[in-house]
């Protein structure tokens, strides 16, 4: 049996935006994300965007590039289509910026508007929001190194049937020097549609598939991290 | 599919630190909520929450490791190859607090990274696990992941466990977003005006029903049926026509093969704000229509326990089937309006074998289990 299809991908990096069907390599080096603005993401005014944080921006960018990527940014109705992403760091950056508006020498008067994105998950509702995606909506603390968790929930609640449709990815932002020492491995946004492969329409990037391990197979061969999946998956595409 | 036997369960709440403790003293309608003395909550609408007693650590590290180990102390041996699955908002939330603050804090446990290597030293665990955080739906979440994971075969047995503290961040957020009653929760009351935050935590020890019983082992219960939907309306406001839930509710029933006339009680989520016990009214009568069924919530009790609330509440769920009685919903005094479902400040007996238990949270999650209880 055939397992999912990558119907599209849509980043955040270092070296900024992008998605697969308009990259031709995957460049990932360390360094700062760049600000993320509505201009970047949103050809149209959007009410919400701007009042984001940065990590909650960086995740909503990454699932409306996957999206449109995959062709399926516009919608009409709400469709069943899930979110999972894993995460290190969660959303830290956004509780140091929330908590300095608690302290007393930041004013004392806590921000409303801040404290509903100190949850890893509101990215991922904002995103349900703007996308009308009604799915299980979850993000996976992991250790691994690999930032591949969110890529294998998915793929195991697609198998179990959950639904057709999952956005899976990684999301990781540095505390910087608020909080040193804390560094994920992987920074940014990324995010893949992944659809049941008897479901998709999509010209997409090859399929995924679980080994009885817990092992990420692109095409059948095993992948070891997020990075190499993208690049695996750009390379089976081949130049647009 | 294999079947998802509940093994062993613990539970630490305000109201006790096991779960016969806080059994005993929801069916007395009592509750933990009470003035915090941990920090200065002088500053926000209310200084009560519901916090455990005597929690202590050395300096720079958690209070979520004592509650932990208070939580497992004396649970039983784990079964080889067993997995972890937990389920936390903010973990060490008072680790980075001290440390924003600048007091001595573990820096290490401020990513869940932390709690979790500790909890799979602590139960001698090969592999560290996951946590799953899907904001105040975190641990329902949770114990449908691991119900998945054995009802596939991908598992034999999965640990749950569900931890979330009590901490000004959590407090002053709240109280922000104006939230909080300073009256206490009183879910599904009229007069209802926000909820009581909580700290708590639950262990749920989820086998496969052919591993369990190749022990001996016949377990306490079994979850039969779970199911998740976002709203895709509102970040942190549920959607007033219960869209997700009625969803979550649904899908969760065609997983365990049942209809609505076979559910006999109702733990909702009821946080006690106005819009989420509508919504839920909302959403339990387009599932259930005219059916009454017993309904409570136990957040008037032991607050709004966060990314523990729903571990605990299948704890004391299956105690409810067990028992056949439904706690007291604590705090409720009048109906509120809309609601036909007979929600009491007494225990309510109850009748036949499933429970659905449900959670929502910001970000539009819902998430719906049917639990079923043994047969005598």
């Amino acid at each position: 049996m055939t397992g999912p299809v990558v119907a599209g991908i849509g980043w955040i990096t270092p070296q900024g935006p992008g998605r697969g069907r308009e990259a031709r390599e995957f460049p990932m080096t360390p360094g700062p994300i760049p600000p993320v603005n509505r201009e970047d993401v949103f050809p149209e005014p959007n009410l919400r965007f701007g009042r984001l944080p940065q990590y909650s921006r960086v995740g909503l960018a990454a699932i409306a590039f996957a999206l449109r990527d995959a062709g399926m940014e516009q919608w009409k109705t709400k469709r069943f289509a899930g979110l999972v992403a894993s995460t290190r760091a969660g959303c830290l950056v956004t509780d140091i910026e929330y908590y300095n508006t608690v302290l007393p020498e930041g004013g004392g008067l806590p921000s409303p508007n801040l404290f509903s994105s100190t949850l890893p998950t509101c990215f991922l509702g904002e995103a349900a929001i703007q996308f009308g995606l009604t799915g299980p909506t979850l993000i996976v603390n992991d250790p691994a190194k690999d930032a591949l968790s969110g890529v294998r929930m998915a793929l195991e609640s697609l198998s179990w049937g959950e639904c057709g449709t999952m956005l899976a990815g990684h999301i990781d932002l540095p505390a910087g020097p608020a909080i040193p020492g804390i560094s994920p491995p992987w920074t940014g946004g990324l995010f893949m549609v992944l659809e049941n492969a008897r479901d998709s329409i999509a010209n997409g990037y090859g399929t995924l598939d679980l080994s009885d391990g817990g092992a990420v197979l692109h095409n059948g061969i095993g992948v070891p991290g997020l990075n190499e999946l993208v690049r695996a998956c750009l390379a089976f595409r081949g130049p647009s | 599919m294999s079947e998802v036997l509940i093994t062993a369960t613990a539970s630490i709440t305000g109201l006790g630190p096991d779960l016969d403790t806080t059994w005993r003293r929801l069916l007395a309608g009592e509750t933990a909520v009470r003035p915090i003395l941990r920090f200065d909550a002088g500053r926000y609408s209310t200084r009560n929450a519901s916090w455990i007693e005597g929690l202590e650590t050395r300096g720079d590290r958690s209070l979520l490791y004592p509650l932990l180990e208070r939580l497992l102390d004396g649970f039983v041996p784990l079964p080889p190859g067993c997995r972890l699955v937990a389920a936390t908002t903010k973990g060490c939330i008072d680790t980075f607090e001290r440390v924003r603050k600048g007091l001595p804090g573990a820096v290490d446990d401020i990513p869940v990274s932390g709690p979790l290597a500790w909890l799979a030293a602590r139960l001698g665990l090969d592999d560290p696990g996951v946590n799953v955080n899907s904001a105040c739906a975190s641990s329902t979440m949770a114990v449908a992941r691991a119900a998945a994971m054995i009802a596939s075969g991908r598992a034999d047995a999965v640990l749950v466990v569900c931890m979330d503290l009590v901490s000004e961040f959590i407090l002053s957020g709240f109280s922000s977003l104006q939230a909080l009653d300073p009256a206490g929760c009183r879910p599904f009351d009229r007069n209802r005006n926000g909820l009581s935050i909580g700290e708590g935590g639950a262990a749920l020890l989820m086998m496969s029903a052919e591993k369990a019983r190749g022990k001996g082992i016949r377990g306490i219960g079994s979850v039969v049926g779970w199911g998740a939907a976002n709203d895709a309306t509102h970040v942190t406001a549920p959607a007033r026509d219960g869209c997700g839930l009625i969803q979550a509710i649904r899908l969760a029933m065609a997983k365990a093969s049942i209809g609505p006339d076979d559910i006999s009680a109702i733990n909702a989520h009821g946080t006690g704000t106005v819009y989420n016990d509508a919504m839920e009214a909302t959403a339990f009568e387009s599932v259930f229509g005219s059916r009454r069924i017993p309904l409570n919530s136990l957040k008037g009790a032991i607050g709004h326990t966060m990314g523990a609330a729903g571990g605990i509440e299948v704890a004391v769920g299956l105690r409810s089937l067990a028992d056949r009685t439904l706690p007291p919903t604590t705090g409720f005094g009048e109906p509120m309006e809309r609601c036909g479902f007979p929600v009491s400040p007494l225990p309510q007996p109850i009748g036949g074998r499933y429970l659905l238990s449900t959670n929502s949270g910001f970000g539009g999650i819902n998430a719906a289990l049917v639990l079923k209880g043994n047969p005598e």
